[in-house]
C-alpha cells in the first residue's frame, strides 16, 4: 500500500464545524448556563475541552493501524456490548433526561451507546468485507449480522434511547444495503416496518396522537408540541438573515437546553437561512467527501468502514435536521460538532479520524 | 484481485445512498426555505406574541371648552400601581411592602402580586395614587413593580353644565352626555411600553420600545361659559326663591342653532355623579321634559296664520266675552269676562285664548298641522346629545274642532323645550328652522388647531322674511305692552311670550300645579339671543308665566347684552305703563347746550356736573335712550 497524506480537505472542514459548533454553543447554551451555574462559560468551556481531546484522539485515529482494528473487532463488540448491559442496572447508570445511559464519572458523563455505534460498524464492516460472497444468501450472509444488530438495538432501546437506536439502526442497514444485499429484501424489510407501525398504533392509539401532534404541534402546543413549536418560534422570525450572532430570543428559557438537540433552531435563528445553507453545505461537503475516501479505497474493510463511518455522521445529522424542522417527530438526535456533548463530539471525531486514516492508504 | 468483482455494486450502492442523502438534505432546506420565508409573518408574529409584554400608557382624553377655550372638562394626571408577577422574586416581602403603604389589606395584595398573569393592574386600590404614595412606592425599587400615569377626568366647574357635559367612569369611558356622545372622539389611542421578555417573564434589557399615545381630540363647545354661569346663578335663585320640582332655561343663538347656555335643576356634579340618582343625571331638562308648552305656543299659530294671510294682525278684531263654544265645549280665557274687542295684535298682546281658537279656526286643522311639523314639533331636533324626546302630537286624523282649538294655544300636545326654542328661532329668525347644536369645532388636542368646524345646518323655510318680522313686531309688542312686560329691557328692544301651562297628570289636569314659562329674543329686530324659562310648580307665588319666568329671562337677557355686546337700539317700542312702573322717558340731547339751558331741558332726571366750564360737551346715557324719571344723568362741562 502506498503511502498517502491524509484528505486536508477532509480534516479542515471538520475543525472548522466544530469550531463554529463551539461558538454556537456559547451562543446557545450562555443564557442557561448563567441561570443554572452563575457561569455563562460553562458549557463551552467543557465542549472546548473535548474539543482539544477530540483533534488529539482524530489524529491519533488516523494514524492507528486499521489491520489491529479488523482484529480486534470482536473484542471492542464484546466490550461495547459489556458496557450496554451494564448500564442498564440501576447504580452503575445513571439517568440523565429519563434514559438510563450514561456512566457518570466525575462532572463528566460518557454514553456507552455511544462507542457502541462505533464498534458495531467496524465489526459490521469486518462481517462483511469477510462474507462479501455469502452477502447474496440471506439466511447464510445477512441473517446473523441482523441478529447482532438487534441485540444492540434492543439493548439501547432499553436505556431507553430511541434516537440513539434509530441512527445505529439507519447506519448498519445503509452499510448492509451497500454490500450488495438483494433490493427485494430491503423492500420486505420496510413492508415489515410498516406493519410494525400500524400494529403498534392499533395496540395504543396514543401513539397516533404523538403522530398528529407532530403533524400540527399546534393541536398540544404545551405537552407534545411544545419544544418543536419552540423550534418553530426561532427558525421562522430567523429570516433570510437571522437577527444576528448572539441575538437569539428563543434561547432564553423558551427553547429548553437550546445547546443540546435543538442548537440547530439557535442557528437558523441567528444567522437565518444562509446559516442553514452553510450548515447544511459543511454536511454535505464532510459526508461528501468521505464517500470519495471510501469509493477510492482498495481494501474492502476499509472502504466498509469509510462509508459506515460516513453513514453514521450524515444519518444523524439528518435525523437531527429532520426533527428540527418538524418534517419527522421529535427522536432526540443530538447533531454531530454542534450540539453539547463530550462523548458525542469524541466520537464524531474519531470517526472522522478513522475515515481519514483510510484515506491515506489507498 | 479477487474482491474488485464486488466494488462496482458496493459503489453503485454507494452513489446510490449519496443520492438520496442529497434529496433528503435538499428536503430539509426546502422546508427551512418555507419556514423562513413563506410562513415567516405568521411565526413571527406569533413568535412575538410570545416574547411581547405591554405596559399601556393611556391616552389622555380630549378636553371639552366653551366657545371662547375656557377648558369645562379636562385630565388630571393620577398615578396608578401596576405589577408583573413573573419578575417579582420576593412576592410576600413585595405584598408586605405594597400593603403597608397603600393601608390595604395583606392577603388581597399577595393575590395580585402572584397571580398568574403576565400583567396585573392593583385595581381599585392601587388605582389614582396621591404623588406622595406613589413616591414611596417607587422608592422600594422593586423588580415586577411599576407605576403607570394615569389620567383622571376632571371638571372645574363641577355642577356647572354638567348635564351637557355628562361624566366618565373609572377608565374613562363616556357614560352621559357629551362625554357618551362624542366618547369616540374624546378617546383617542392608548400608547405602551412593549418589550420582550424571556420564557421567565423577565425583561430583556434589549428590546424596549415606547408608543406614544395620541390624545383625544379637543371638543369646543357652543356654550358660552359665561353666560352658562349667568344662567346657573338664575336657577339657584329660582330654587332657592320658589322651591319648584324643576326648572330649566335654555339659550340659543336664533341664526345658527347654536346652544349658549342650557341648565337644569335639579342638578348633579360631574366629578361626583355617584352621589346622584340616575334620575337626576340622566334628566336633561332642555331635551328630555315633555309637557304642555301652554301661551308659548301660540307664536307658532300666530306664525302660520300670518303666513297664510288668514288674519290682518292690525285691522282684523275679535271679541272676547271671557269664552268661546268649541263644537259644543266651552274654552274660557284667562281672564275671567274676558278682554273685550281687541284687534288681533291685543290678542297676541293679552294672549287670549278664545282669540287663538278663532285664528287656529281660520286656519284649519291641515294648515295648522303643517305648520306646526315643518316647525319640527312631533320630531326630535337632533342635537347632539343622547336622551332628546320626541314630544307627542295629536292624531291630524282624529282631531276635531276642540282639538284644533285646543292646540292653537298650546294645550292638548306635549313638546321639549329645545323644540320650542328651535321653533320661534325659525319664527324670528326670518323663518329659517336650523338644527340645534352644541359642538362647534373639534380642535386638535396639542395645539388646538382646527380640525374641522361644524356649520350651522338649515332645515327647512317655514315662513317667509315678511311674516316672521310681522312675528317679531307682534312679540316685541307682547313685552312692550302686554303680558311679557316683566321682562322689558330699556333701551332694548325685546320680544317675548309668556307661557303658562297646567300640567297633566294620569290625563287630568292637576289643580294649581303649572309649569310657568317665558319664551324671550332680543334684539327683536334682529334677533342674537332667544331665551327660554320653564319653572315647574314654583311654591308661593302668582301661578302666572310673566311673573315668575319673565323677570328670570330678562336678567338672563341682561347678562346676554353683556356678554356677547349686544349694541342697544334707540327705535324700540316704548314701553306702555301702568301705575306700577316708572315712567320712562327719551333722554334729549343737552350736548352743546349751556348749563342754565341743560338743566331746564332735563328737568325730569337728576343731573350731576363734572368739569368747569359753561357748555355741555359730554352726556351719560346719551341721548335717545330711554331713562326712568328722576335717575341721575352724568353731563360734563367744558
Amino acid at each position: 500500500m502506498k503511502k498517502k497524506h491524509m484528505d486536508y480537505f477532509l480534516f479542515i472542514s471538520v475543525i472548522l464545524i466544530s469550531i463554529f459548533g463551539i461558538i454556537m454553543i456559547y451562543s446557545a447554551s450562555s443564557i442557561w448556563a448563567e441561570f443554572k451555574y452563575q457561569d455563562a462559560f460553562k458549557y463551552v468551556k467543557q465542549q472546548g475541552l473535548f474539543f482539544i481531546i477530540g483533534i488529539l484522539a482524530m489524529l491519533f485515529a488516523s494514524k492507528i493501524d486499521l489491520e489491529f482494528l479488523r482484529k480486534k473487532a470482536n473484542l471492542i463488540l464484546g466490550i461495547c456490548f459489556i458496557l450496554l448491559v451494564l448500564v442498564l442496572i440501576p447504580g452503575i447508570g445513571t439517568v440523565r433526561n429519563g434514559s438510563r445511559s450514561w456512566f457518570g464519572i466525575g462532572g463528566l458523563g460518557v454514553q456507552p451507546s455511544e462507542f457502541a455505534k462505533l464498534g458495531l460498524i467496524i465489526f459490521a464492516s469486518k462481517y462483511l468485507a469477510r462474507n462479501q460472497k455469502d452477502m447474496g444468501d440471506i439466511k447464510k450472509g445477512a441473517l446473523p449480522i441482523f441478529l447482532v444488530i438487534g441485540i444492540f438495538f434492543v439493548l439501547i432501546m432499553l436505556e431507553p434511547d430511541f434516537g440513539t437506536a434509530m441512527v445505529m439502526a439507519l447506519t448498519l442497514i445503509a452499510l448492509i444495503f451497500a454490500s450488495g444485499l438483494k433490493i427485494s429484501f430491503f423492500a420486505k424489510l420496510g413492508v415489515l416496518g410498516l406493519v410494525g407501525i400500524v400494529a403498534l398504533i392499533i395496540a395504543a392509539p396514543y401513539r397516533m396522537a404523538r403522530i398528529v401532534s407532530f403533524l400540527n404541534p399546534w393541536s398540544d402546543p404545551l405537552g407534545s408540541g411544545y419544544q418543536i413549536i419552540q423550534s418553530l418560534y426561532a427558525i421562522g422570525p430567523g429570516g433570510l438573515l437571522g437577527q444576528g450572532f448572539l441575538n437569539s430570543r428563543q434561547k432564553h428559557f423558551y427553547l429548553p437546553e437550546p445547546q443540546t438537540d435543538f442548537i440547530f433552531s439557535i442557528i437558523s435563528e441567528e444567522f437565518g437561512f444562509l446559516g442553514v445553507l452553510i450548515v447544511c453545505g459543511f454536511f454535505f461537503f464532510i459526508f461528501y467527501r468521505m464517500l470519495r475516501i471510501a469509493l477510492r479505497s482498495n481494501d474492502l474493510f476499509s472502504k466498509y468502514l469509510a462509508f459506515g463511518l460516513a453513514s453514521l455522521l450524515f444519518i444523524q445529522a439528518a435525523l437531527n435536521l429532520a426533527v428540527v424542522v418538524g418534517l419527522i417527530p421529535v427522536t432526540g438526535v443530538t447533531l454531530p460538532f454542534f450540539s453539547y456533548g463530550g462523548s458525542s463530539l469524541l466520537i464524531s471525531m474519531i470517526s472522522v479520524g478513522l475515515v481519514l486514516n483510510v484515506s491515506r492508504r489507498t | 484481485m479477487v474482491k474488485n468483482m464486488f466494488f462496482s455494486t458496493i459503489h453503485e450502492r454507494i452513489r446510490f445512498i449519496f443520492i438520496v442523502s442529497v434529496i433528503i438534505l435538499i428536503a430539509i432546506i426546502i422546508k427551512v426555505f418555507y419556514i423562513q420565508v413563506f410562513a415567516y409573518d405568521k411565526l413571527s408574529s406569533l413568535a412575538e406574541s410570545l416574547w411581547s409584554r405591554e405596559l399601556p400608557i393611556k391616552a389622555d382624553r380630549g378636553e371639552i371648552v366653551d366657545r371662547n377655550g375656557e377648558v369645562l372638562a379636562t385630565n388630571i394626571t393620577t398615578v396608578s400601581l401596576v405589577v408583573v408577577p413573573g419578575q417579582i422574586d420576593d412576592a410576600e416581602a413585595v405584598a408586605r411592602d405594597l400593603s403597608d403603604i397603600l393601608g390595604t389589606d395583606y392577603q388581597d395584595m399577595l393575590k395580585h402580586v402572584t397571580k398568574s398573569t403576565s400583567i396585573e393592574r392593583v385595581h381599585p386600590e392601587g388605582r389614582g395614587l396621591d404623588y406622595d404614595i406613589a413616591e414611596k412606592i417607587d422608592a422600594l425599587g422593586y423588580d415586577g413593580v411599576y407605576l403607570l400615569k394615569e389620567s383622571k377626568r376632571y371638571y372645574p366647574y363641577g355642577t356647572v353644565l354638567s348635564h351637557v357635559l355628562g361624566y366618565v367612569g373609572i377608565d374613562n369611558q363616556g357614560l352621559s352626555g357629551i362625554e357618551l356622545y362624542y366618547d369616540e372622539y374624546l378617546t383617542g389611542a392608548d400608547g405602551a411600553i412593549k418589550y420582550f421578555s424571556d420564557g421567565k417573564g423577565n425583561k430583556l434589557e434589549l428590546t424596549e420600545v415606547y408608543e406614544a399615545p395620541t390624545s383625544g381630540i379637543t371638543l369646543e363647545l357652543t356654550i358660552d361659559i359665561d353666560l352658562q354661569l349667568a344662567i346657573e346663578n338664575e336657577l339657584d335663585n329660582a330654587v332657592s326663591k320658589y322651591n319648584p320640582e324643576q326648572a330649566m332655561i335654555l339659550a340659543m343663538d336664533p341664526d345658527t342653532g347654536e346652544i349658549l347656555a342650557m341648565a337644569s335643576r335639579p342638578t348633579f356634579d360631574s366629578n361626583n355623579y355617584q352621589d346622584y340618582t340616575t334620575e337626576i343625571i340622566n334628566r336633561n331638562l332642555p331635551i328630555w321634559m315633555t309637557y304642555e308648552p301652554g301661551s308659548t305656543f301660540k307664536i307658532i299659530t300666530l306664525s302660520a296664520a300670518l303666513e297664510e294671510q288668514t288674519i290682518n294682525l292690525f285691522e282684523d278684531t275679535f271679541t272676547d266675552t271671557g269664552s268661546i263654544n268649541v263644537d259644543g265645549s266651552t274654552i274660557h280665557c284667562w281672564k275671567v269676562g274676558g278682554h273685550g274687542t281687541q284687534t288681533m295684535l291685543e290678542v297676541v298682546e293679552n294672549s287670549c285664548n278664545p282669540g287663538f281658537v278663532k285664528i287656529g279656526q281660520t286656519l284649519g286643522v291641515e294648515t295648522l298641522m303643517s305648520y306646526i311639523d315643518a316647525y319640527g314639533f312631533g320630531d326630535k331636533t337632533g342635537i347632539d346629545l343622547n336622551g332628546e324626546s320626541t314630544g307627542i302630537l295629536f292624531d291630524i286624523d282624529k282631531m276635531g274642532p276642540v282639538e284644533l282649538a285646543t292646540t292653537s294655544f298650546g294645550q292638548g300636545i306635549s313638546v321639549t323645550p329645545i323644540q320650542q326654542v328651535r321653533a320661534v328661532s325659525a319664527a324670528i329668525n326670518g323663518g329659517k328652522l336650523y338644527t340645534p347644536y352644541i359642538v362647534g369645532a373639534f380642535l386638535e388636542s396639542e395645539t388646538d388647531s382646527l380640525i374641522e368646524k361644524i356649520e350651522p345646518e338649515m332645515t327647512r323655510e317655514v315662513i317667509s322674511e315678511e311674516t316672521s318680522s310681522l312675528v317679531r313686531y307682534a312679540l316685541e309688542s307682547v313685552v312692550a305692552n302686554g303680558s311679557g312686560k316683566n321682562a322689558y329691557i330699556e333701551n332694548y328692544r325685546v320680544g317675548g311670550k309668556t307661557g303658562t301651562a297646567q300640567k297633566v297628570e294620569n290625563g287630568s289636569y292637576l289643580d294649581g300645579n303649572y309649569i310657568l314659562s317665558f319664551m324671550g329674543f332680543l334684539p327683536a329686530d334682529d334677533p342674537e339671543f332667544v331665551v327660554y324659562v320653564a319653572i315647574d310648580n314654583p311654591k308661593g307665588v302668582t301661578q302666572y308665566g310673566g311673573v315668575v319666568s319673565a323677570p328670570i329671562a330678562r336678567n338672563v337677557m341682561l347678562s346676554a347684552i353683556d356678554i356677547l355686546d349686544i349694541e342697544p337700539r334707540s327705535d324700540g317700542m316704548a314701553k306702555e305703563y301702568t301705575w306700577l312702573d316708572k315712567k320712562y322717558s327719551i333722554l334729549p340731547n343737552v350736548v352743546g347746550m349751556s348749563r342754565e339751558e341743560a338743566t331746564k331741558t332735563l328737568k325730569n332726571f337728576k343731573i350731576e356736573y363734572s368739569g368747569d366750564g359753561d357748555t355741555v360737551i359730554y352726556m351719560s346715557p346719551n341721548a335717545g335712550y330711554y331713562v326712568a324719571e328722576g335717575e341721575t344723568i352724568m353731563l360734563m362741562l367744558g
